[in-house]
């Protein structure tokens, strides 16, 4: 078993995320004032390169491939996820220097951790073994960690770093005393397809089912599904505006990435989904507590970073429904789950752009009261609000409709799962009503005070960019479906 | 896009042109909102033209592949049910968006009011239209959006509050039957292993009768809260009030009537047997509402609020009319639809036009108008008999025929075996006959009291009567009014194919389900060779 160099070139992508970070990381030192703003453009040129790697890559990927002796994997699914991380990350990029302009901490730094996040959340899909789970999963969050607490004025910014580091430490430690007990009861196996093949004489042991367990409660922690969920609002609320959206989105979808291909794989076992015991009811009733207790505390926010941060907790719970769907044999689940992940990727980052757009240094606007008048001031941009919110509620014609429905669709082809998508759709309902909270305030009141967002081209590019693609997703989503569809062909 | 994707399509294309001329530049966005709505009128007799009366099934299909994955396909038609409520909706949108008084006293935003309503427009027209599942329920949600605009931007005092319970409960309906087509949809493949959301394709397949129960709740619910059937009809007052005259206008014109097109087309046929157990309930909380509506109307100060309790009991009308399941009382049905539109649609125009003339809409501070503005209280008489019900005049055609249903209703299903499920009509049908006289009193008690007596208000004296633009929309539906009156054949010929095929195939399918309640989902009748092979793959 040698180091092949050749497989590298399937790591395209992760490889010039990561070298366009280092890079950027090295101009850092020589740039002066202006110029910072031309690392932005290094890191958009490294998503770009690495997008056209992923499409150039695509077509080879319709056979898994294993490389490194089974750490990783080259498929479909990892490309298409890895598609939804870097338009995240370069979506994030044309967000975030108008806004760290205006609040004055722009660093060469920001845009590196940006890349590295990428590069970790690529790595955590493309997994096909615990210990590379584990070094993905820490690159991410380590940058994450970082991302939150960058803005160095801010209090609450380096609350939430720290709520959401020492939490995330706890996650981590989870994780490797799961793997741990896992390694011991499988007589040492930590790769995917090792895990399956001992999972017969592995349950024997109640030590396995532990560590299974725990390893679900550290992607648990990083999705947010409840009850791991408290760290999110104050992460959320504190971090850069931007910043949360690239979490919400981006390090939601590779959580949930991770959770599709370990359960599909290493606990994919009908001895570890059924039963009462089975991680498919565990995950359905947890399913229904994220949604609804998400939707519930969102109704009470004032602030529209938070009803976003709790909104983002109910869609892990939406989420969870096609999990646990894929789990019960449903083909079509796993393709609705990355639609939603890719459509709920746009919108929220749509969303979290408008945010960030909205405030100023003094005023950053975060109430619900204050956006009012904005569909007077900024019809452009109220506009674009509405739709994101219109999608993260369900309502067409917006990507997050379709990607609900064929979310739903799936699940309701397991009679187990009716009860659940009742449960779904009664809590659309109630969410409905607190995004168009924000719409209510947007249109029908009357502005309490001038409006004087934080300008940028980039940033109305990047609104311009989400505002599309929830549309299009909405109305001709066949493609992307697709796109999707074709994971579950090999 | 053939010419019902134009029809549908075309208003959305002029509320997109709209938004692109700048905010300043109000005439034009009036004149190109006319101007749209008024091309859509046009096509639609296009269509009224092509459509083939001695056909029963759908005409003038636009069928192309739109999901294909999923086998969502943009599937319209027009039948002889959808052909009229078609053409109400885009007779009702030029006329309010020709009359001044339409986007209420807030006199604001004209731009995005119009692009509204045209959005408006597509999502009903595309409603009526939908011949697939998925589709309809794109539009079905698509004309909750500018209606939630309509009233929470242009209403009036309490609109925040009426437009977000307009929202919550017409989503705590539709949602449910969003699972329900979902249900169907993995049912049908179950039994065929094609995808689909055809309803040429649903509508063959027979679930058993615990099944059909739950889906039929599903839909009646989404249905019931739209037209909207006691006890669900608290929304209605709330949102009519708030909403500006257009709003109401076509809230009341056009929307109420998805309720009962949404029973006529697809819950009573998708689930035969299950809405024939539930049919004595609904018949009996329609004519709850029948009596319940003219009763609130009767006691109502503020017009508007009079003329929505009365949508509530004409409505009711239209519920009983279509439970009767024979011929008569769903041509009924279907014609008290168009009627209602017409006359309720001018009662809320006249009541728009007064209250911009006076800023008040309370019955008791009107009076003696009658000398002052003598076009239009003739104009409103013209409209208050219609909704009466006077014969000559459009409303008396639907409730009459409807009444002839109801007291039919026993004997044409007794010899089939299914006595039961439409009790006492004779009983049901007098009730609701006594609304007739209840609505008499409460509409021409409004009458009076806003045209006749003393003019004894001083703000009354400077009222001005109709003129310009008023008198041709008020021209306009008194026109309709008497001619639908005196001419019902030329509508009642080109809906008659299509409702008897309803009830023969209907009858057919119930009788199927009653022979077999607990076989699994199956296909009946078997599905035609050339439709059994469209759908998709997963």
């Amino acid at each position: 078993m040698s180091f092949d160099a050749t497989q590298l070139f399937a790591y395209a992508p992760m490889l010039i995320l990561i070298g366009m970070g280092c890079l950027i990381l090295l101009a850092e030192t020589f740039a002066q004032g202006a110029s910072r703003a031309g690392l932005a453009w290094l890191g958009i040129a490294g998503c770009v390169g690495a997008l056209i790697a992923i499409v150039a890559g695509w077509a080879g990927a319709a056979e898994p491939t294993t490389h490194f002796q089974g750490m990783l994997v080259v498929d479909r699914m990892a490309l298409f996820l890895d598609g939804t991380f870097v338009a995240a990350a370069l979506l994030t990029l044309l967000f975030a220097p108008p806004y760290l302009r205006e609040q004055g901490f722009e660093f060469g730094e920001f845009y590196a951790m940006v890349l590295f996040a990428t590069a970790g959340m690529v790595m955590v899909i493309h997994a096909t073994h615990l210990v590379s789970l584990l070094i993905g999963i820490e690159t991410m969050s380590l940058a994450a960690y970082v991302l939150t607490g960058c803005w160095r004025r801010s209090l609450r910014s380096a609350e939430g770093a720290i709520k959401y580091f020492l939490m995330g430490a706890f996650a981590t430690g989870f994780l490797v005393y799961g793997m741990a007990m896992v390694y011991g009861t499988t007589g040492g196996e930590l790769s995917y397809a090792g895990i399956a093949s001992k999972v017969p004489q592995a349950t024997k042991s109640p030590l396995f089912y532990l560590g299974e367990y725990f390893i679900l409660v550290a992607l648990g922690f990083k999705v947010a599904a409840v009850p791991f969920h408290m760290w999110a609002p104050d992460a959320y609320e504190g971090a850069p505006t931007p910043v949360t959206g690239f979490m919400a989105a981006g390090v939601k979808a590779a959580a949930f990435g991770a959770i599709v291909r370990l359960l599909g794989s290493a606990f994919a076992s009908p001895l570890l989904v059924f039963d009462f015991t089975g991680w498919a009811s565990v995950l359905a009733v947890l399913a229904a507590a994220t949604m609804t207790l998400g939707n519930l505390a969102a109704i009470r926010q004032d602030n529209v970073k938070r009803l976003l941060a709790y909104s983002s907790i109910s869609h892990a719970g939406y989420l969870l429904i096609g999990v646990v769907a894929s789990g019960l044999g449903v083909a079509s689940a796993k393709p609705a789950v990355l639609f939603y992940l890719a459509s709920y990727t746009f919108t929220t980052l749509g969303a979290f752009g408008v945010v960030a757009w909205i405030g100023n240094r003094s005023d950053e606007r975060l109430y619900v009261d204050d956006w009012a008048g904005v569909g007077t001031a900024r019809p452009a941009v109220a506009l674009a609000m509405t739709l994101f919110l219109l999608s993260l509620g369900g309502v067409p014609p917006t990507g997050g409709f379709f990607g609900k429905f064929y979310l739903f669709r799936a699940a309701m082809e397991s009679p187990q799962l009716h009860w659940l998508v009742v449960v779904a759709v009664v809590n659309s309902m109630v969410s409905v009503y607190y995004y168009l909270r924000v719409v209510v305030s947007m249109y029908f009141r009357d502005s309490t005070r001038a409006l004087a967002p934080t300008e940028g081209a980039t940033m109305r590019l990047g609104l311009l960019l989400t505002a599309i693609a929830v549309v299009l997703l909405g109305i001709f989503p066949g493609t992307v479906v697709e796109w999707a569809g074709s994971i579950a062909l090999k | 896009m053939g010419l019902l994707g134009w029809v549908t399509l075309l208003p959305l294309f002029g509320a997109a042109l709209i938004l692109l001329v700048p905010q300043e530049e109000e005439s034009i966005h009036r004149g190109l909102g006319l101007l749209t709505a008024i091309v859509t009128f046009v096509v639609s007799l296009l269509m009224l033209s092509g459509f083939d009366a001695g056909q029963a099934g759908f005409q003038l299909e636009v069928n192309r592949s739109w999901i294909a994955p999923l086998g969502i396909r943009f599937h319209l038609g027009v039948d002889g049910i959808s052909l009229w409520l078609v053409m109400l909706t885009t007779f009702l949108i030029p006329v309010t968006l020709l009359s001044p008084q339409a986007i209420g006293i807030r006199n604001i935003r004209v731009r995005e009011f119009t692009a509204a309503m045209l959005i408006l427009e597509t999502g009903m027209i595309g409603a009526f239209l939908a011949l697939d599942l998925f589709v309809f329920y794109v539009f079905w949600e698509l004309m909750l959006i500018p209606m939630y605009f309509i009233i929470g931007i242009w209403g009036g005092e309490r609109r925040f509050y009426a437009a977000i319970k307009f929202v919550i409960y017409t989503l705590v309906g539709s949602l449910l039957m969003l699972v329900a087509i979902l249900y169907l949809y993995a049912q049908f493949h179950a039994a065929t292993g094609g995808y689909s959301f055809d309803y040429a394709q649903l509508s063959h397949l027979s679930l058993p009768a615990s099944a059909q129960m739950y889906c039929f709740f599903a839909f009646a619910l989404a249905f019931a809260i739209k037209v909207p059937i006691f006890p669900l009809h608290t929304w209605l007052p709330d949102a009519h009030v708030e909403a500006p005259t257009g709003g109401s206008v076509i809230l009341a014109g056009v929307m109420l009537k998805f309720g009962t097109y949404g029973l006529l087309r697809f819950a009573l046929p998708l689930f035969p047997l299950a809405a024939a157990q539930a049919a004595p309930l609904i018949a009996i909380l329609a004519v709850i509402g029948i009596v319940y509506g003219a009763l609130m109307a009767f006691v109502q100060d503020d017009a508007k609020k009079l003329v929505a309790y009365s949508s509530v009991s004409h409505l009711g009308f239209v519920v009983l009319g279509i439970l009767t399941l024979n011929p008569t009382g769903i041509q009924g049905a279907v014609y008290q639809m168009l009627a209602h539109g017409i006359s309720t649609g001018g009662l809320f125009l006249g009541v728009g036009l007064l209250y911009d003339r006076r800023h008040s809409r309370k019955l008791s501070d009107f009076g003696g108008l009658w000398a002052k503005t003598p076009v239009f209280a003739a104009c409103l008489l013209v409209i208050v008999l219609a909704s009466v019900g006077l014969p000559g005049l459009c409303g008396f055609v639907g409730e009459f025929l409807v009444l002839i249903g109801t007291f039919t209703a026993q004997k044409l299903w007794g010899p089939a075996g299914l006595t039961g499920y439409f009790p006492a009509p004779k009983l049901m049908g007098g009730i609701a006959a006594t609304s007739v006289i209840i609505s008499a009193m409460y509409l021409l008690g409004m009458y009076q009291r806003l045209m006749f007596g003393p003019l004894d208000k001083p703000e009354n004296r400077a009222v001005r009567d109709i003129h310009g633009a008023e008198t041709w929309v008020f021209g306009i539906m008194v026109t309709a009014a008497i001619v639908m009156g005196l001419a019902p054949q030329p509508i009642l010929n080109r809906s008659e194919k299509s409702v008897e095929a309803f009830v023969a195939s209907y009858r057919d399918r119930l009788q199927e389900a009653k022979r077999n309640p607990d076989v699994p989902p199956h296909i009946y009748p078997p599905l035609p060779a050339a439709a059994a092979e469209g759908g998709g793959t997963p």
